[in-house]
């Protein structure tokens, strides 16, 4: 494994129970890469990126993360000790659909929590930490509030920030903006964008296709219970080689061909639907991962 | 209605000193026994919550055999039974025992259903973080899970204040006995257990609001 290899993936399969949820799944993340994983709901790619820091577990293949193999699937191989596993997970941030903040404690102590509980940081360490964090991305003036009297939007960029005050070197996100109400996923997919200049290594399940063009290195599209598709984000998602990521792009982006991504309104459900007259005239990015949910329950 | 009042206060008030020494004996039952019920029923959920399948088998055969014996039992066995056996208990100390071990059983369940219904993603995050077991639980999971199991154990505490009263049968002098013996000496045992219902319902009324608006304060607190 090449110094700069983050997160490695040789041959994972997945099963719960007799079913195979993905099988086969390959995958290098290098230093400062921006991975995007995107594919039909239910294809497995929130089981994917729970493998990498094990709140999953898998069948067959290795997972390597900053160097340790997470999980050992073969024999002789033990896994990671309890203790190891919780030192490896301390540098991988993770942040989750439904933001999962400390309902019991203010924005400052649910970013402080883990670097003083597990990190040894002082109070005044730990409060510099999150307030600077906080700041970032805005929400310094909500440091007392608790979660629950936030929005969605910001409860995630709270999220982030107590992902991030433990320093992580490598960023997992679930589809963070595909609870938020359309008018608040800008301000998060800021903060991603803003963490991918920075050199953050990350990898982001999402349906935001605009987004994951403009962020992401690498796309990798999951269908049908393995990879269908993996590359430059620009050729995967303008111009798929593979007819299974040709056909899911079809159907949540409006063309593949060229910069179609960027029209909203000429995609085929707009017209006529029940909705389409309220959601036209929201437009913006947002759009994308409701149509994106919606067609995949047909 | 003035003179109704004044001829019943008439009758209650030389019982009154008494029947209060009374209450402060069955708080004390009350506390050592909720005490007991407390200590113990955590450490069954933990069992219950365990890993280890004899753990969870012991809590399971634990409480299904104490919850479905009356407390009065419990109480003669912990009173009688372990004097037969060479335990002396005074008559307190039974009454802390029987309520415990039965209370315990109740509260049990209730902690084991608080832990396991908060979210899920609750104990992932805190996986997810590096938190260990030990403050992933006394720090996100615990502070959760008490505020959902305050109002059922308020509920339990009724309880055990009720069966406070049973002490009466092994000669312990709390409230009960109290308005049981001003009744026989008096001939008035109208009078003197309306005194001791009144008495008893106090004392629940007072901790029960105490406990709701502590709770009220902690849920305006957190939105
Ligand atoms: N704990 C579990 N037990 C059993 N099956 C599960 C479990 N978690 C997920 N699955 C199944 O595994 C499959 C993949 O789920 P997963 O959540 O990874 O999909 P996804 O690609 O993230 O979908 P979405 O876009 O809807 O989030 C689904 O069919 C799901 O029902
Ligand atoms: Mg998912």
């Amino acid at each position: 494994m090449s110094n700069d290899v983050v997160v490695e993936l040789e041959g994972v399969r997945k099963c719960f129970g007799p079913r195979v949820i993905f099988d086969d799944v390959s995958l290098s993340v290098h230093r400062s890469e921006v991975v995007a994983v995107i594919g039909p709901s239910g294809a497995g790619k929130s089981t994917l990126i729970r493998c990498i820091n094990r709140l999953n577990t898998f069948e067959r293949g290795v997972i390597r993360a900053l160097g340790h193999e997470v999980y050992g699937t073969e024999e002789g191989k033990p896994a990671l000790k309890r203790d190891e596993l919780r030192e490896l997970r301390t540098e991988i941030g993770m942040v989750f659909q439904t933001f999962n903040l400390f309902p019991h404690l203010t924005v400052m102590k649910n970013v402080m929590l883990a670097p003083q509980r597990v990190k040894g940081l002082s109070e005044a360490q730990a409060t510099a930490r999150a307030l600077e964090l906080l700041e970032m991305v805005g929400l310094s003036h909500r440091k007392d509030a608790h979660p629950r009297q936030l929005s969605g939007g910001e409860q995630q960029r709270v999220a982030i920030c107590r992902a991030l005050a433990m320093e992580p070197k490598v960023m997992l996100f679930d589809e963070p903006t595909s609870m938020l109400d359309p008018e608040l996923v800008g301000d998060v997919l800021a903060t991603i964008r803003r963490l991918a200049l920075d050199g953050m290594t990350m990898i982001l399940v999402t349906h935001e296709m605009m987004f994951a063009k403009e962020v992401a290195n690498t796309v990798v599209v999951m269908a049908d219970g393995r990879i269908a598709e993996m590359g430059p984000a620009r050729q995967v998602l303008s111009a798929p080689k593979t007819e299974r990521a040709r056909s899911f792009l079809e159907r949540v982006l409006p063309h593949t061909d060229g910069g179609g991504v960027t029209d909203v309104r000429t995609h085929p459900q707009d017209q006529g639907g029940p909705i389409a007259g309220p959601i036209d005239s929201i437009g913006g990015s947002a759009l994308w991962s409701r149509e994106a949910d919606e067609e995949e329950l047909l | 209605m003035t003179v109704v009042l004044a001829s019943i206060w008439g009758v209650w008030a030389p019982y009154l000193p008494s029947f209060l020494r009374g209450l402060v004996i069955t708080m004390e039952i009350t506390g050592l026994g909720l005490a007991v019920a407390i200590v113990l029923g955590a450490i069954l959920a933990g069992f219950k919550l365990s890993r280890f399948r004899t753990l969870r088998l012991i809590a399971t055969v634990y409480v299904d055999i104490v919850r479905s014996i009356p407390v009065l039992v419990l109480l003669f066995l912990a009173y009688y039974g372990l004097g037969q056996l060479g335990f002396t208990l005074s008559g307190i100390a039974s009454a802390t025992t029987a309520l415990g071990a039965y209370y315990a059983a109740l509260l049990c369940e209730i902690f084991r259903g608080g832990v396991q219904g908060v979210e899920k993603g609750q104990k992932e995050a805190a996986d997810a973080l590096g938190l260990g077991r030990v403050s992933g639980f006394a720090r996100v999971i615990l502070p959760q899970a008490v505020l959902r199991v305050l109002p059922p154990s308020t509920n339990q505490l009724s309880n055990i204040i009720k069966d406070s009263s049973l002490v009466v049968t092994i000669g312990v002098a709390d409230l009960m006995a109290r308005s049981y013996q001003a009744s026989a000496s008096t001939f008035r045992p109208m009078d003197m257990f309306v005194l001791a219902g009144i008495i008893y319902m106090a004392l629940y009324l007072v901790i029960a609001r105490a406990i709701e608006r502590w709770e009220l304060n902690v849920q305006r607190r957190r939105g």
